[in-house]
């Protein structure tokens, strides 16, 4: 700090305070600046305290020397008079800019210092952040865990959600999640309990094709059944909800979705964005709020999962047999680990057998 | 303080900074906040403040549903909302009266609201419900087209500091009760009124502004006013009106402001201020009465002129004067008075402090020209004088400049620019 003449007179002209931060290192701040915040102001003049080195003023415990830096050049800068409005404005946006948890310790740190212009300042930071935001992309900024139950994520405001379809469709997307997310469970488990569920459900197609031939299955090859049927009925109610979706929300998606026929490559990135459409009433607000780019919470592996798998029933429906078996036997395969491909391969050879019947 | 372990920064932070944050948020945002995490599920529940506007309905659905939307997405969240409320805020076009409103006024009645703003969709106006008169601790007060009907027993708003009638149907001897009932006020705005005589009675009235038909106003009351800003509309009644005046309205808007310290006039002010001048006016000095604005002054009057400088003349402490003159014609008038300007001040009057002044529409008449002429000779400290001519007189602006270059100036600093290109 250059002081000019002042210098040469009486360095000690300047008085300061000595303060100490919850890591216990003491330091000595020019006394203008520190009386800005009034917690120290306040100390100061109550207690008489923070004179010299020994009776230095403690400050709360959310104030680390890294921020209290931060806080003192707020405080130089806005204690002086001289400057007008717009240059303060500018400084503020300047200083504001600083890493997201540098900001939220530094709104904790101002407030536990009573600083009120500093907690506004940094607080409005903070919503600019917020705002506009998925949930999602809020939990990431912010490290927040996820975690409510779906249920919880529906209430309390599900009756904020007037349309009795979305809240149908947000009914399915969650259950269908949950599903998804115990078979990802499954699939951690041990590497042969997943074979015999995975042949299982490709034989259990294939033996649906062929007329039974693989009665041996018994109760699994029930459970998987009704699990398919299940899901193909899951599959089947997004798709028809996807098309009362859909007209709700005309202007984003292709008109050729789930329903019949032209089953082909573009069809699937429709079906993407339908899904991801009628994702959004679920998580933005359950009020009828439009967000057409809201992602849904599961990772990409498992939204192309989802994509795939529902993909797959539709095309079902459809009943194009060479094409079914191929992707039948692809997603078979795609779930496989690497050892159960002989398996793959011993299907792919009995449906040749079929085939050439 | 952080939690290190799980990384969570923001929500271990005070109650009342999350709740700071969130009233910085659209209320559709911080309502989402509830989906974050479980800390979260009711962080939003406790907020105090709640604006709604129309982004607050569906924009997907066409009319009718949007008001539905809007209607119960408001009591959907009032049901939820815990805790005082202690602003609410309306402004939307979809919605006109309903008995909505007047439920979520009765609710508002009981959870201490101190500020209500609302403003409805042009149509039917909305009439405020009597629980309105029952907001004890209200202290900020907007309403926009509605009907304000306050019952006889009503003893006031002991809290209002700040109050806003937009389009407000009310009797007119209830909006004096109202005025002089809120003894707190400090800040009174009242626009589009019909044909008022008010009165006022506000001992801490700060700011005031008044637009519309005004047959008449009387500051009474109103030893702290600071600034008065007023646009006043003129109906034929409103002119017969003051022809027959018998008072001179000067000493009744001005007479009662020793502490203004700005001014501002627009429409048909002046010629309002110049009724009765002619019968003697108190003089008062304006001592802290820093800025003048007088717009649409009819310079072919010579009262309007006349209670133009007489309010300058008494305001010793001036520094800026922004006067815009409405007169359409450049002929030069009837046989002038050159007296009439040292009639109202010594020649050695001076306007210590006038910096900056700026004329605009300036037609070239007679008492323009000596209108400048005279500022120009009474401010020692000027800095800088704009003259804007009138978009209408084309062909009398070299005969103005001509004059202008000619007239003295008491101070050798003063710029005098003359626009040539209006914005």
């Amino acid at each position: 700090m250059s002081e000019g003449p002042m210098a040469v007179v009486k360095p000690e002209m300047k008085s300061y305070i000595w303060l100490q931060t919850a890591d216990g290192s003491i330091q000595q701040v020019e006394e203008e600046v520190a009386m800005f915040c009034p917690m120290i102001c306040r100390e100061v003049l109550q207690t008489g305290m923070g004179s010299s080195k020994n009776y230095a003023i403690s400050l709360p415990q959310r104030v680390s020397p890294a921020i209290f830096g931060l806080v003192l050049d707020y405080c130089r800068f806005h204690q002086v008079p001289g400057h007008s409005n717009k240059e303060r404005k500018t400084f503020d946006e300047k200083f504001i800019r600083l890493d997201t948890k540098i900001l939220c310790e530094l709104t904790s740190a101002a407030d536990s210092l009573q600083l009120r212009p500093l907690v506004d300042l940094t607080s409005r930071a903070l919503a600019r952040i917020i705002e506009g935001k998925t949930p999602e992309e809020i939990r990431e900024t912010f490290h927040l865990p996820d975690d409510l139950t779906e249920e919880e994520k529906l209430e309390p405001l599900r009756n904020l959600t007037d349309d009795p379809r979305i809240r149908l469709l947000n009914r399915l997307y969650a259950r269908k999640r949950k599903e998804l997310r115990e078979r990802e469970k499954i699939k951690n488990f041990e590497v042969e309990e997943e074979q015999l569920v995975d042949k299982r459900s490709v034989d259990d197609l294939l033996s649906f094709i062929n007329g039974g031939d693989e009665e041996s299955k018994g109760v699994k090859a029930a459970k998987n059944k009704k699990k398919n049927r299940r899901r193909k009925d899951l599959a089947t109610h997004s798709s028809s909800n996807n098309g009362n979706a859909n007209h709700i929300k005309e202007p984003n998606c292709l008109p050729s979705s789930c329903h019949n026929g032209d089953v082909d490559n573009v069809s699937s990135p429709s079906k993407n964005s339908t899904f991801q459409d009628s994702a959004s009433p679920v998580f933005s607000p359950k009020l009828e709020f439009d967000d057409g780019d809201v992602d849904d919470e599961l990772d990409p592996a498992m939204k192309e999962e989802l994509d795939r798998e529902v993909e797959d029933f539709a095309r079902r429906l459809n009943s194009v047999w060479p094409e079914r078996m191929h992707e039948i036997l692809s997603l078979g395969q795609e779930r496989r680990p690497v050892p159960v491909s002989l398996n793959g391969n011993g299907a792919m050879k009995r449906c040749t057998d079929v085939d050439s019947r | 303080m952080d939690d290190d372990l799980r990384g969570d920064l923001i929500s271990d932070l005070p109650q009342s900074i999350i709740e700071t944050i969130l009233t910085k948020l659209p209320i559709k945002d911080a309502i989402r906040t509830s989906t974050l995490s479980r800390k979260w599920r009711y962080k939003w529940t406790t907020i105090t403040d709640l604006v709604f506007n129309d982004k607050c309905a569906s924009s997907y659905y066409d009319r009718p549903n949007s008001e539905n939307n809007l209607v119960n997405f408001i009591t959907h969240l009032l049901f939820l909302h815990d805790g005082p409320i202690h602003k609410f805020a309306l402004s939307t076009s979809f919605l006109q009266s309903s008995p909505d409103i007047d439920q979520w006024l009765l609710f508002l009645s009981r959870k201490g609201t101190k500020e209500l703003s609302i403003e409805l969709g042009e149509g039917e106006w909305f009439r405020a419900p009597s629980c309105l008169f029952m907001y004890s601790k209200l202290t900020h007060l907007e309403l926009v087209r509605c009907e304000l009907d306050p019952p006889p027993h009503f003893k006031g708003f002991l809290c209002l500091k700040y109050l806003n009638l937009q389009q407000v149907l009310m009797p007119p001897d209830d909006i004096e009760n109202l005025i002089s009932s809120c003894p707190l006020l400090e800040s009174l705005t009242l626009s589009y009124f019909d044909s008022l005589e008010l009165t006022l009675c506000a001992p801490n009235l700060k700011y005031l502004s008044l637009e519309g038909e005004f047959l008449d106003i009387c500051l009474e009351n109103t030893p702290r006013l600071a600034t008065v800003s007023v646009a006043m509309y003129m109906t034929d009644d409103i002119a017969e009106h003051f022809e027959h005046s018998s008072s001179c309205n000067i000493d009744k808007f001005l007479g009662g402001v020793p502490c203004l310290e700005r001014l501002v006039g627009q429409i048909y002010f002046t010629k309002y201020l110049s009724v009765g001048m002619d019968r003697g006016i108190n003089r008062i000095k304006y001592d802290r009465l820093k800025i003048v604005e007088l717009y649409q002054v009819n310079f072919e009057d010579l009262n309007e002129v006349l209670a133009v400088l007489h309010v300058i003349v008494s305001s010793p402490n001036l520094k800026e004067l922004q006067i815009s003159g409405s007169s359409n014609t450049s002929a030069a008038l009837l046989a002038s008075d050159l007296g009439i300007w040292e009639k109202e001040c010594s020649k050695d009057y001076m306007f210590d402090q006038l910096k900056t002044v700026k004329i605009t529409e300036v037609s070239g008449i007679l008492h323009e020209m000596g209108f400048i002429k005279f500022l120009l000779v009474h401010s020692p400290v000027l800095k800088e004088m704009t003259i804007i001519p009138s978009a209408y007189v084309t062909d009398g602006r070299l005969n103005m400049l001509v004059n202008l270059v000619r007239y003295r100036r008491a101070s050798a600093q003063a710029e005098v620019i003359f626009v040539q290109e209006q914005l």
